[in-house]
């Protein structure tokens, strides 16, 4: 059940103006028909003549030396094309290249396991054959010995001095740390009345559950010596740049192509081992590889979220609840392997004080490697962990200091009119009204009847709690970030580009270097053209996915860190203006006029005094395209206009850690009620509200979806998500009975609402806002601790509570307590 | 996993090492065994099958004795190789007399499962494994009287 809330005053809309085009209104999903008749192509969809199927051999082992690997049964089986082990990778390309200072940039990463491996699911060799079940079964025949080694799976433990080290080259277990200080916050604490300290905190493994898991279809050309990928990887550009190097190449002779894809979450970033595996082997074996990564691979060891601790927080605050500053210890378990890593060591600092107006803050990160699964971005990559920290200790302090959580939301949240606010550490917040989006969360609650609802879950012998989260989702990244990481990183600033053409018979033809999984581009994209070009967003043909062959791409090219709505569809802005303004000044030349006089409409270029006056669209293509004899000599009209869009940013200041590290900052407010039974620790969501603030929307039912998936996704994770790992670091949960994503029955009653502030940095007021599921973690754990309150005030101390751990918290409230102190002046 | 425990035989201490110590006694002791092979009296092989509730979960083991007190002490290590598991397994015994004719075993094993059958989880594998432990426990009652 859902309905939505409208604000009395959806659009802000100066006076005098009207609101006209097609942005803002749902027109139907360019995508959806083809969708839903089944005629999507996603990688799997390609099939090529003498394409062979492969299958990973993958180490039973967390950790183990490789003592040999024999193929030679694989091979020999009849329908069995090749295979290929960690020994030829090893030789024939390089180790990926580590974004990561020492001690982390020693650790050497290949497509397979070289010699050791690290986690299990580690792929070890790859047997290729004539059709899936085959090669997989051709996979157990592969003989692999190995040594077994201890494990490490607890990051607490990895850098004690007798735990097994990962990567022997790094000397220890440590990937990356850094310090990050802003403000006064020895004074911060010397002003504070309050001191709550917090010994512990632990933000779960999790990852997310696209329909589709990765994969790849690649085609090796020995004449041109160029690889096709047909992939479903979200961000080609990051592993363009991690591939060619990798295989000794160039970038020109990695072809990237997409379509369709079902689902990323920033999971499928960082599938760029496997891919080069493909490669190779498609090289080796003369023929197409099909690689279609299996579910039970896909828990294993495909792109886990980092699992981050918080340890030895301390919070200041004064008397009247004004939040001083913080500080603490955030220690993150980045698996076996950087894919993406460290760089999750500074992605949190684009939400330093979450939504509030603290500005004194010390945070100690150190990010260590774990017998698991590598980590990779996750929707909500590094910030989600850091946001419900946030909110963790608002909620922590308010309890402890008998404060209203809401009341101090309100008190220390940034304020609308200190928009453009900056942060400590440099960002900027471009808009929103926190304050504003808690009430419009605390009416869809029913938060005047709380007291009521209250008795009315007691009379039933349940407890009763109601929690709020509040969180940012900060979208389009400066990758100048990555520096203070690594200063010698050359990476800074972003850009997505587009092209939009008018051909001979009038169509309009977009091409964008994104690589959509379900984000509607294709219709967002064609609703900014049409309201430019002035026609509808049937008129205008959006391809489908990415191609590096179309030349419609740029170094950050992809579709990650919510960013689309400004950099995709501001490259689609500045394409179409550029286009219409070569529309008009060819209009100018037929018809005889100023472009001043001119105007785009209904299909039409024609003058605004006199609509007869009128050249068609289609006219235009033609003219130029196959009709140009006796144009003027000089007429710079190609009617193919490309567009790089860059966001205005700067380098940060590596030594002071500080500078703006996004573009945009769209907001959500969550607030659930729970029911919980005091005998068993079975809770059930019993009301829920989400409400997001992601400046001007372009399709608000799209926004909406995403809210909701968002949503859906953020209470798997509060709920039952989680990867465990025994001691010996076999994975407990790697399929869906054990791992247990919402089905439809599991989602509560859903209200979700919105306001929009319109960001004053982009092109069209629009935010990215993909990722803003962070709240409903923190929802759900302070709706926890507000019901089990009565039972002796525990403290809920992981983002995961299944209800074992409430039924722990129930049984045993001091051991949670133990972890809270409140020092008192 | 760690197991350990204690069983008692009516037999002299004697007469139970022997049947420790003979692989083919221990042979009939175990779970599905299929095929048995001696190396050396250190080094034993069995193809087992062993019931896991969804089907048999075929293995070939590698037994290797590598400490030895006769007629007392003794520790043995197996490794277990089948589709989707590798197990690892090092155990130790230690006889005791309790007076003539009765002969007390503490054993202690120390099992590891890898691979998709160790993703399970101890939850589904320990009552597994312990009905597995009373069904050797048994047998080899069985085969010390068999040996008086």
């Amino acid at each position: 059940m859902t309905e939505t809330l409208s604000p009395a005053q959806p659009l802000v809309v100066e006076e005098g103006e009207e609101q006209r085009g097609f942005a803002g209104t749902n027109v139907p999903r360019k995508e959806d028909k083809r969708l839903v008749q089944g005629q999507g192509v996603y990688f799997d969809d390609v099939k090529r003549h003498g394409m062979g199927y492969a299958h990973f051999v993958r180490s039973p082992y967390a950790h183990a030396n490789i003592t040999s690997i024999d193929v030679s049964k694989a091979e020999a089986l009849e329908g069995v094309y090749g295979t290929l082990i960690g020994e030829e990778v090893a030789a024939l390309t390089d180790p990926f290249f580590q974004l990561a200072t020492p001690p982390g940039a020693h650790i050497k990463d290949y497509a397979l396991a070289v010699g050791k491996v690290r986690h299990v699911g580690e792929p070890v060799a790859i047997v290729v054959a004539a059709t899936r079940e085959l090669a997989r079964d051709a996979a157990d025949l592969v003989e692999v010995d190995y040594e077994p080694l201890g494990a490490v799976t607890d990051a607490r433990r990895a850098l004690d001095p007798e735990t097994p080290v990962l990567h022997e080259e790094a000397g220890s277990n440590l990937s990356w740390e850094g310090v990050y200080e802003w403000g006064d916050v020895e004074g911060a604490f010397a002003e504070a009345d309050h001191v709550v300290k917090i010994s512990e905190l632990h933000f779960d493994r999790f990852n997310s559950t696209p329909l589709e898991c990765d994969g790849a279809v690649v085609e090796y050309n020995r004449g041109t010596g160029q690889w096709t990928i047909h992939t479903n990887n979200q961000f080609p550009g990051f592993a363009a740049i991690m591939m060619g190097p990798a295989m000794r190449t160039g970038l020109d002779k990695l072809r990237f192509v997409t379509q369709d894809i079902g689902g990323g979450f920033g999971n499928k970033i960082t599938s760029h081992p496997q891919l080069v595996a493909c490669c190779l082997l498609a090289r080796k074996l003369h023929r197409p590889i099909n690689w279609t990564e299996w579910r039970t691979e896909f828990h294993l060891t495909m792109s886990h979220g980092n699992e981050r601790w918080f340890l030895d927080t301390e919070v200041a605050v004064k008397a009247d609840g004004t939040l001083l500053g913080f500080r603490t210890k955030a220690l993150d378990d980045a698996g076996a392997f950087l894919r993406y890593e460290p760089l999750g060591g500074v992605i949190w600092a684009q939400v330093t004080p979450g939504c509030y107006r603290w500005r004194n803050v010390r945070l100690d990160f150190t990010q260590v490697v774990t017998n698991k699964a590598p980590c990779s971005p996750n929707r909500g990559y590094s910030r989600m962990q850091h946001l419900w920290f946030t909110e963790r200790m608002i909620d922590i302090v308010a309890h402890e200091l008998g404060l209203d959580p809401v009341e101090v939301r309100k008190k220390n949240y940034v304020k609308a009119e200190e928009m453009p606010y900056t942060t400590p550490n440099g960002c900027v917040y471009d808009s929103g009204d926190y304050a504003r989006m808690l009430d419009v969360a605390l009416e869809l609650i029913g938060y005047e009847g709380l007291a009521e609802r209250r008795a009315d879950a007691e009379s039933r012998g349940k407890l009763f709690g109601f929690g709020i989260g509040s969180t940012l989702d900060s979208g389009t990244n400066n990758f100048g970030q990555s520096r203070l990481i690594n200063p010698e990183l050359q990476f800074s600033g972003n850009n997505e580009v587009a092209t939009v053409k008018l051909d001979i018979f009038g169509e309009i033809v977009v091409t964008l270097g994104t690589t959509p999984q379900g984000q509607s581009h294709e219709t967002t994209a064609a609703i900014v053209v049409a309201d430019i070009l002035g026609v509808t967003p049937d008129d205008v043909n959006v391809r489908a996915g990415h191609d590096t062959y179309w030349n419609s791409h740029a170094g950050f090219s992809g579709t990650y860190a919510s960013q689309f709505a400004v950099t995709g569809l501001g490259a689609v802005k500045g394409a179409a203006e550029k286009l219409a303004g070569e529309i008009k000044k060819l209009g100018s030349v037929i018809l005889g006029c100023p472009e001043s006089e001119l105007e785009l409409a209904d299909g039409f270029v024609r003058m605004k005094a006199n609509a007869e006056a009128a050249l068609p669209l289609m006219a235009c293509g033609a003219i130029i395209n196959a009709n140009n004899a006796g144009l003027p000599e000089d007429l710079d009209v190609t009617l193919n206009a490309r567009y790089v869009y860059r966001p205005p940013f700067e380098l940060p200041d590596v030594e002071r850690k500080y500078g703006n590290l996004t573009l945009t900052y769209a907001a959500q407010v969550h607030a659930a009620l729970v029911e919980v039974d005091p005998e068993t620790g079975v809770y059930e969501i019993v009301q829920y509200a989400a409400i997001d603030d992601c400046g001007k929307r372009i399709h608000p039912q799209i926004v909406e979806g995403q809210v909701m998936g968002a949503t859906a996704h953020a209470l798997g994770a509060a709920t039952h998500e989680t990867f465990t790992y025994d001691a010996e670091g076999n994975l407990l949960t790697p399929n869906f009975y054990d791992y247990h994503v919402p089905h439809a029955m599991d989602m509560p009653p859903l209200k979700t609402g919105y306001i929009e502030s319109p960001s004053p940095f982009t092109a069209l007021g629009t935010k990215g806002m993909g990722e803003g599921g962070g709240a409903g973690i923190h929802a759900v754990c302070a709706a926890l601790q507000d019901a089990l309150a009565p039972r002796g005030r525990p403290v809920v101390y992981d983002s995961c509570n299944p209800y074992h751990r409430v039924w722990e918290l129930l049984q045993d409230p001091e051991a949670s307590r133990r972890r809270v102190e409140v020092i008192s002046k | 996993m760690r197991l350990e425990g204690e069983k008692t035989f009516d037999a002299p201490r004697d007469t139970v090492w022997r049947v420790l110590n003979s692989p083919e006694a221990m042979a009939k002791t175990m779970p599905g065994v299929e095929s048995f092979d001696i190396q050396d009296e250190q080094h034993w092989t069995a193809n087992v099958k062993i019931p896991l509730g969804l089907g048999g979960l075929k293995m070939k083991i590698r037994m290797e004795k590598t400490d030895e007190r006769e007629p007392e002490f003794a520790t043995l290590n197996a490794r277990g190789e089948g589709v989707g598991a590798i197990m690892n397994m090092s155990t130790a015994f230690e006889l005791s007399e309790n007076g003539p004719g009765s002969t007390s075993m503490k054993w202690t094993a120390d099992v590891s499962i890898a691979g998709p059958v160790g993703s399970m989880g101890q939850r589904v594998l320990q009552p597994i494994v312990n009905q597995q432990v009373g069904n050797v426990l048994a047998s080899l009652e069985q085969q010390v009287e068999a040996a008086k």
